[in-house]
């Protein structure tokens, strides 16, 4: 382990933090607002923290990047991004340091929850740092530096693999930043699209900036307390709705669409199970709460249809109150935060992909069972998934399932009850954002005790950087000679 | 430019390595996971899993927006039916095929114009023997490339305490010298290449690289202290494809030349395939075998065995024994830096030998000749100056090259210029360049707009 060098590319990517810094910074500055200070501020610190790392701890030039070396400044990166974009919270908003660095750990993790009870009294600046932060997050600041920072050309692939949420990064291009600035492409479209529908649907073009800068990442973040329920609108409801399930595919299945794969969607076994997976989800939660929450048929699928949306891709937008709901649509709506969306999208969870092998694999026990001299292997789409990459996936399963019992227990160690404390690590492990009872779609987080947002912010941490990543820090092989 | 290569062993990986540095598309094709993983471990290219003869695996390369495909595994049959593949699959693509089998030789042309159209077919150890030839041509050199059908050379040697060099500044050089002026382009010094300035000493144990016309050779080499008696006998231990056609070769050229062989039935063959050559059935690394037959007379040892480790062992114990100098066949990269250490200073490689091989090819159409040197750190190149280029019609100092690059020679109907900062290169003129390996696509880049190659 070169350190010197990890950190080293640590500072470039601080660096990246202050350049973003200086967004909120000029609208901060346009607006007359009195964050400008504390954003220039933020900026300053970030840039100066950043070249002093980067040019002090230049020590060998680095060709060759081992993949302990890429999980290593991956996670460094995500650790340093997160802090020093709490900046802005602590030194405008006043935060404590846990509370801004919560906030901030929620937005680049694309998680969504908040502890800032009122959003609407916050200056513009800060509102769109919060979107804009998610946005960064969402495609992941990793794969952006590799798409425009000239640097590291060989362990981009070895970075890449380590920030990808997905267990079999696809290289769209043969170099890795060119696949890096495809997916980029892809996502600026989207974002972009998604902005130009919004507000050509009456919604004010701040608002649907910001709506598109924290759906396409499947974020969250609100520019209203209410959240989308504010509009009240269905054309609102539906192009959210649509742009998340979109945002919840892989996207080099976008890409290959835009390149005229008109079939890419279907072809693909995760997408076709992702996508009956969320018609199944639908009817289930619109049959639960028709005729106990609303009356029509009409109400209970547009309701359900974008809750089950947003909290199965890990947005977490709310255009209703789920926990008032029926026992049967929270318990699919909580199963949801686990299985979240596809491999290779911006969505959270255990991906679609890991649940769809994890399922074969306990298929093909039974068959064993009955042909005990069967010879079997596990396919995925016609394609043979090895058993290295099985085992893998089904490894990361049991560390899921391990790291949000541990999560649960400790938060009702803090004083939770059980609702909560479930529902709060699952939402903050699958980077989702409301959870249930204390922390629900209609609550912040902010009540909570310190101890406990340091938990969360553990656990949309692993959550977002797929659990190996992060957790490898705190094997103490990692650190043997 | 886009370039499909099938077969990720050594030469696939290394030229794979090079070309991706030089941000060329490249995708890489093998049947192994294993190579796989270790190509996606360490280079910045594509990867498809499957047997490069395969036309849908090929089709999932993207052979169709190809430039180039390159068939470089280590079975002749699928290279050729990679090609072949693709001839039907993607007939603009260029193909280039290593071949090993020799009797194919022969059959290049009509490959080259009826179906699977290979344009070139590289036999690694065709190559190997060139290069021990070379080497052989030059006494006293480590390496050795020809440009312009040879009338140029580019000559690595050794500086070792009694070089008369040694200790001397570069821009001591020229006020020494009497009929010759070396141009020295570039300096490996623990295993890091360097391009020299005026004030860099030479030291004792560099590795210099000089650029000299073909006939003024010896007298450079003799600038350098190197006056070393040409080779007249020769011992070749090892008698499979390389040791047969060397000793072949070395028969046209008149030099007496021994082959030691293992193989009893191996040896009846060489016997019966060659004239004057001695052929011993032994063990190479035999001491009293070596001694019998007067190794200390022996003006060079090459080991061309199939085991590296006997070559290396072999190439120690005769230069022990009192032959002058030995070269010694290598394929593990790894060991190259090894072999300076050790007192081995001449090492080939078919698949070194493959890869300068294939890159002069890749390059043709745009650079006349390319030749990597020191494991790929740096590259030494052939083009066309046109009149629209930068460095046409004024001095070469004031040309901005990319760091690491340099104007080694320049050719002008027939005559060869070893330039100084105030020559002035002319359109139509050969530019042969040396450039480091960062210093290639900048170069490329800038020769790709301004000084366009053939």
């Amino acid at each position: 382990m070169r350190w010197g060098y990890v950190l080293h590319v640590t500072g470039l990517l601080v660096l990246v933090i202050g350049a973003a810094l200086l967004l909120p910074l000029g609208l901060a500055l346009l607006g007359g607002e009195a964050a400008a200070g504390p954003f220039a501020l933020s900026a300053g610190l970030s840039i100066g923290c950043g070249l002093v790392m980067h040019l002090t701890l230049r020590r060998e030039q680095a060709e060759v990047l081992t993949s302990r070396e890429g999980m290593a400044i991956v996670s460094c990166g995500w650790i340093a991004a997160a802090v020093f974009g709490a900046l802005p919270f602590r030194f405008a908003l006043g935060l404590s340091w846990t509370d801004a660095l919560f906030e901030s750990v929620s937005g680049f993790t694309t998680t969504g929850s908040t502890i800032i009870a009122d959003i609407e009294v916050l200056p513009r600046s800060l509102i769109v740092w919060r979107s804009f932060i998610q946005w960064l997050g969402g495609m992941g600041i990793i794969v952006l530096s590799i798409a425009i920072l000239p640097f590291l050309k060989v362990g981009g692939m070895q970075l890449y693999k380590a920030e990808a949420p997905t267990p079999v990064p696809d290289r769209l291009r043969p170099h890795m930043r060119d696949t890096a600035k495809v997916l980029w492409k892809v996502y600026v479209l989207f974002t972009a699209a998604e902005a130009a529908l919004l507000a050509a649907g009456g919604m004010g073009l701040f608002d649907a900036v910001n709506h598109a800068l924290t759906t396409l990442p499947t974020g969250g973040f609100s520019p209203w307390n209410a959240s989308i329920e504010h509009f009240g609108s269905l054309y609102v409801d539906l192009v959210i709705l649509g742009f998340m399930v979109l945002a919840g595919i892989n996207f080099s299945l976008h890409y290959r669409l835009l390149r005229g794969e008109g079939l890419a969607f279907w072809r693909d076994a995760e997408c076709r199970f992702y996508l009956g997976l969320v018609a199944a989800l639908v009817a289930g939660v619109a049959v639960s709460i028709h005729g106990t929450v609303y009356a029509g048929w009409g109400e209970a699928l547009r309701y359900g249809a974008f809750q089950v949306a947003s909290i199965l891709t890990t947005t977490g937008y709310a255009t209703a109150d789920y926990d008032r709901w029926p026992d049967t649509a929270r318990l699919l709506l909580f199963g949801c935060m686990f299985i979240g969306a596809c491999a290779g999208s911006t969505g959270g969870g255990m991906k679609c992909l890991r649940v769809i092998v994890a399922l074969k694999h306990c298929y093909r026990e039974l068959y064993l069972l009955i042909h005990p001299h069967a010879v079997s292997r596990l396919k995925l789409g016609g394609r043979v998934v090895t058993e290295e990459i099985a085992h893998s996936i089904l490894a990361f399963v049991a560390l899921y399932v391990l790291l949000f019992a541990a999560g649960a227990l400790l938060l009702s160690l803090s004083g939770l009850d059980l609702v909560s404390a479930a529902g709060a690590a699952a939402t903050a492990l699958g980077n989702t954002g409301p959870g249930f009872g204390a922390v629900g779609p209609s609550q912040t987080f902010a009540p909570l005790s310190d101890p406990a947002k340091g938990v969360l912010i553990v656990l949309m941490l692993l959550g977002r950087l797929e659990i190996y990543t992060l957790l490898i820090l705190v094997v103490p092989e990692f650190y043997r000679k | 430019m886009r370039i499909v290569i099938v077969g990720a062993g050594e030469v696939g990986f290394h030229i794979a390595r090079q070309l991706s540095l030089e941000e060329k598309d490249v995708v890489l094709v093998d049947d192994s996971p294993e190579a796989i993983r270790r190509v996606e471990d360490h280079l910045d290219v594509q990867t498809v899993l499957g047997s490069g003869s395969n036309p849908n695996v090929l089709r999932e390369a993207g052979i169709r927006g190809a430039d180039i495909l390159l068939a470089v595994t280590d079975r002749d049959e699928t290279n050729l039916v990679a090609c072949l593949a693709a001839d039907l699959l993607a007939p603009h693509t260029t193909k280039i095929a290593r071949i090993r089998d020799e009797s194919y030789d022969e059959l290049a042309a009509p490959l080259r114009e009826k179906p699977p159209h290979i344009q070139t077919i590289i036999n690694p150890e065709t190559e190997v023997v060139h290069t021990i030839l070379e080497l052989m041509s030059v006494p006293g050199a480590v390496d050795v490339g020809s440009f312009e059908g040879g009338r140029i050379k580019l000559v690595g040697i050794a500086i070792d305490a009694r070089s008369p060099l040694a200790g001397m500044r570069l821009s001591e050089l020229p006020g020494l010298s009497g009929p010759v002026r070396p141009l020295i382009a570039a300096l490996v010094r623990e295993n890091r290449l360097i391009v020299p300035r005026g004030k860099d000493r030479l030291r004792p144990g560099d590795l210099a690289y000089f650029i000299s016309e073909e006939e003024r050779l010896f007298d450079n080499l003799a600038f350098f202290g190197k006056r070393e008696s040409p080779i007249r006998r020769v011992l070749i231990v090892g008698g499979g494809r390389i040791g047969l056609r060397l000793a072949a070769r070395l028969e046209d050229k008149g030099i007496a030349a021994k082959v030691i062989e293992k193989n009893a039935d191996r040896c009846a063959l060489l016997a019966e395939k060659l004239g004057r050559t001695v052929v011993l059935c032994g063990d190479g690394s035999d001491q009293d075998l070596l001694q019998e037959e007067n190794v200390r007379d022996m003006d060079l040892v090459v080991t061309v065995t199939q085991d590296e480790e006997t070559n290396i062992l072999t190439a120690l114990l005769a230069t022990r024994l009192g032959v002058g100098k030995a070269i010694c066949k290598i394929d593990k990269f790894s060991y190259f830096p090894l072999m300076k250490a050790i007192g081995i200073e001449q090492v080939v490689s078919p698949r070194l030998s493959a890869i300068n091989s294939i890159l002069q090819h890749i390059r043709k159409g745009k650079v006349l000749s390319a030749m990597a040197i020191q494991g790929e750190q740096a590259e030494v190149l052939e083009a066309v100056a046109l009149e629209t280029s930068d460095i046409v019609g004024r001095p070469l100092r004031s040309v901005e090259f990319p760091k690491g690059a340099m104007v080694a020679a320049v050719i002008r109907d027939g005559r060869i210029i070893l330039p100084t900062g105030e020559s002035v290169v002319e359109p139509g003129d050969r530019v042969i360049l040396f450039a480091l390996r960062d210093a290639v696509p900048g170069i490329e880049r800038l020769l790709a707009v301004k000084l366009e190659y053939f």
